[in-house]
């Protein structure tokens, strides 16, 4: 669990707290830069510019070769600066399209990709008890959404592109008669969502090959009948090293705990005391802008359900609930910020973070886990992987 | 390239969260048309002062814009920011767009000391304030400071629909703060008719009067209603409400308080204010559900040295310890509730006779 560390102003000779940064720096891509205060900072001036005529000359070299390489552009927001190595791979192909025949959810056709029967309902905290039709209908729909990630499952390895992996399931949903739910929700261009590495969650397929090493989230979410299916897994490309097999490990643990203690009477808000505590037990953090939600005739509406500890989380839950617990967990500190893509999530100081699904059913005594696996006994693939 | 000769100037460093000290308040204030919101706004930022006050006017809270402006107040002087809210995902996203836009207006460009919002006077401030009222693990940088409502006798008294007159009672009741203006236009009496009329409904909310929109800020800032830094006065204030004593008017809002001597087991304690506001499982007399908008109290947990408060607006409910211990007197609970069909020898004894119980040893 990172502190924030106080930092040492850079200045020659002043060891003063640093509590501001240079600006040129930040956008430049230069690291620390930190001084305690503005006079200070002009004292050093003179020498500091030196290291942005370094960084720029240094980008200049590499501006020409870099960025259109194969005509794969990895720098499609010049002045952003990443928080870890993963970079976007531009351009990405042109939306899918999605048969006719098959049910489409209102904000498929919306332009903005907005949810009406969402924005009806926001800010309400009454959760919805599902009738026996319902029920059937989110089991189905759930079993759909697993059958498309076991398939996507089969596709991780390196070499295989993310964008790749989208057409897969892309593919696997329309099959099904499913519409994949990402697709143009609030105007997302994929089927699913894919996270490598730093990336929390929503990140978007494109033609990054998968590199030997890296950790990898698919998030599946399909539509069917007229309801949703959400359920996620991180996976192991090619070989993973001691800390992604403990980070994995602990993340799936932490869902499973959390979903051992779901029954009628439970608050929504105990989840995040769960979950924090097994991944502080580890050495982790828990991701906060982020939770689980509500699922049925729509993708996400209430109950919230954060997974950090001490949360004001409004609801109990009760028999006919259904709901996603999804928790994000970091090797570092559990700030995350957002790309100039306005989706893909990744953590602050760039290190690894994984996630794990399900889509869940309350019952007199407890749960149905509707997304489970239903052949392999039941284990998700990392386990097969090790 | 001379530009680059030029020695910037310096920005905070990205992704520290401000310590509790360093946070900044944020004031949601509603009012109707007419009652000189506008006018107050305009004259706090066009006041001399030395804080960088930022003012959101109008329409916060309506989703579909993706942009909005925001005027910014700097020594006496008025310039205009934008505030991009990004369309992503409203989905899963544990902090409102809003919030998210302020944060990173700040970030890009310095910190306010100030935020003022200035909703449509029919918002509901209770999901105004939800917006702001966030954990304190999701580490803002800003907290909720207080809800103001701002009018003028009229929309109290007027004959009007019903429906709005149940709403002016309803912004009274969710406010820490009410402005009533152009008091110049209102005798002796009528003022305090309005007064007690306020009272009845919030017997906690601080009371301002002023004319011509001119008010002192420091009365309107930093009134700290939803963070514990107010832990004395507020023990004090809790003493000197009255439950309203009104003939049975049923659909009115009224202010219920009651005290309780002994320590309580905290589980138990949640779970009474659990069924109170989420479950809505006490009645009154007539059979009607309790309705509660807003609550708010110090309470004693066995165990615990330090005093607690509880506050509560709509479902959204805290406990926060304060930084006040209890002395060698015995501890007392007080709590004080605001809304609908409430009763409040129901409410007592239901209190007593569950969460009392159990955690009887002091």
């Amino acid at each position: 669990m990172a502190a924030i560390e106080t930092r040492e102003c850079e200045t020659e000779g002043c060891s003063s707290e640093a509590k501001l940064q240079c600006p040129t720096c930040i956008k430049l891509g230069i690291q620390g830069s930190y001084f305690c205060s503005q006079e200070c900072f002009k004292g050093s001036w003179a020498t500091h510019k030196q290291m942005h005529k370094k960084a720029k000359e240094d980008k200049n070299q590499d501006e020409a070769k870099n960025c259109v390489e194969n005509d794969t552009n990895t720098d499609p927001w010049p002045g952003y600066r990443y928080t870890g190595k993963l970079r976007p791979h531009y351009p990405l192909t042109p939306m899918r399209h999605v048969p006719g025949n098959i049910e489409r959810p209102d904000y498929a056709d919306h332009p903005l990709g907005m949810s009406e029967s969402e924005q009806s309902l926001k800010g309400t905290s009454q959760i919805k008890i599902l009738s026996a039709e319902d029920i059937e209908g989110m089991t189905v729909v759930c079993k759909l959404a697993r059958e498309v990630l076991d398939i996507a499952a089969l596709m991780v390895k390196p070499g295989m592109t993310t964008e790749e992996i989208d057409y897969t399931v892309h593919l696997a949903c329309t099959a099904r008669n499913c519409y994949p739910s990402p697709l143009n929700y609030y105007n997302f261009p994929k089927s699913c969502c894919t996270s490598v590495n730093e990336v929390i969650c929503h990140g978007i397929p494109d033609r990054r090959p998968l590199v030997d090493g890296d950790i990898l989230n698919v998030d599946i979410t399909v539509y069917h009948n007229g309801f949703h299916g959400d359920l996620n897994e991180t996976f192991f490309v090619g070989e993973a090293d001691e800390g992604a097999k403990k980070l994995v490990q602990t993340t799936f643990e932490c869902l499973m705990q959390a979903i051992d203690s779901v029954k009628p009477g439970i608050r929504y808000r105990e989840l995040g005391n769960i979950i924090q505590k097994h991944a502080q037990a580890n050495g982790f953090s828990v991701v906060r802008s982020y939770c689980g939600h509500g699922i049925h005739k729509l993708f996400h509406t209430a109950p919230n359900v954060p997974h950090y500890a001490k949360n004001k989380a409004v609801g109990v839950i009760k028999p006919g609930h259904v709901f996603t617990i999804e928790p994000m967990i970091c090797e570092g500190a559990w700030q995350d910020e957002t790309w100039p893509d306005g989706w893909t999530a990744v953590t602050r100081d760039g290190k690894r973070s994984a996630q794990f699904e399900h889509t869940l059913l309350v019952t007199e005594t407890g749960c149905d886990i509707l997304t489970r696996r239903l052949d392999d006994h039941g284990r998700p693939h990392f386990l097969n992987q090790i | 390239m001379d530009e680059d000769d030029d020695c910037p100037e310096l920005v905070p460093i990205a992704g520290n969260p401000l310590s509790p000290g360093e946070q900044i308040p944020v004031t949601i204030i509603t009012g109707y048309l007419g009652a000189g919101k506008t006018t107050l706004l305009n004259y706090i930022l066009t006041e001399q002062h030395n804080k960088r006050i930022a003012v959101i006017l109008n329409e916060f809270g309506e989703g579909s814009a993706l942009e909005k402006s925001l005027a910014v107040s700097q020594a006496g002087e008025l310039y205009e920011e934008w505030l991009e809210l990004r369309n992503g995902c409203l989905c899963c996203s544990v902090k409102d767009n809003g919030l998210k836009a302020i944060e990173n207006l700040m970030q890009k460009k310095g910190k306010f000391d100030y935020i003022l919002l200035e909703t449509t006077g029919l918002a509901d401030p209770g999901a105004v304030a939800s917006m702001f009222w966030v954990d304190a693990e999701l580490g803002s940088d800003i907290y909720l400071d207080g809800n103001c409502f701002y009018f003028v006798l009229n929309h109290l008294t007027e004959e009007k629909p019903e429906g709005l007159v149940n709403e002016a009672a309803r912004q009274i009741a969710l406010a820490d703060l009410t402005i009533i203006n152009k008091t110049d236009l209102v005798n002796g009496e009528e003022l305090n008719h309005l007064r007690d009329t306020v009272r009845s409904i919030n017997g906690l909310v601080k009371i301002l009067e002023c004319q011509k929109s001119r008010v002192d800020l420091s009365q309107v800032l930093d009134l700290h209603s939803f963070d514990n830094k107010d832990g004395v006065n507020l023990a004090e204030k809790l003493q000197l409400v009255k439950t309203t004593t009104r003939p049975h008017l049923d659909k009115s809002i009224l202010t219920v308080t009651f005290e309780v001597a002994g320590s309580l087991s905290e589980d138990v304690l949640n779970v009474f204010i659990q069924d109170l506001l989420w479950e809505k499982a006490f009645k009154n007399q007539a059979g009607l559900p309790m309705k509660v908008i807003r609550l708010k109290g110090i309470v004693s947990i066995a165990g615990k040295a330090n005093q607690v408060m509880l506050q509560g607006v709509h479902e959204l409910y805290e406990l926060d310890e304060t930084p006040q211990v209890w002395g060698k007197e015995p501890r007392v609970n007080r709590l004080v509730f605001i809304g609908r069909n409430l009763d409040r020898e129901i409410l007592q004894e239901q209190f007593i006779s569950t969460v009392l119980k159990v955690g009887d040893r002091n």
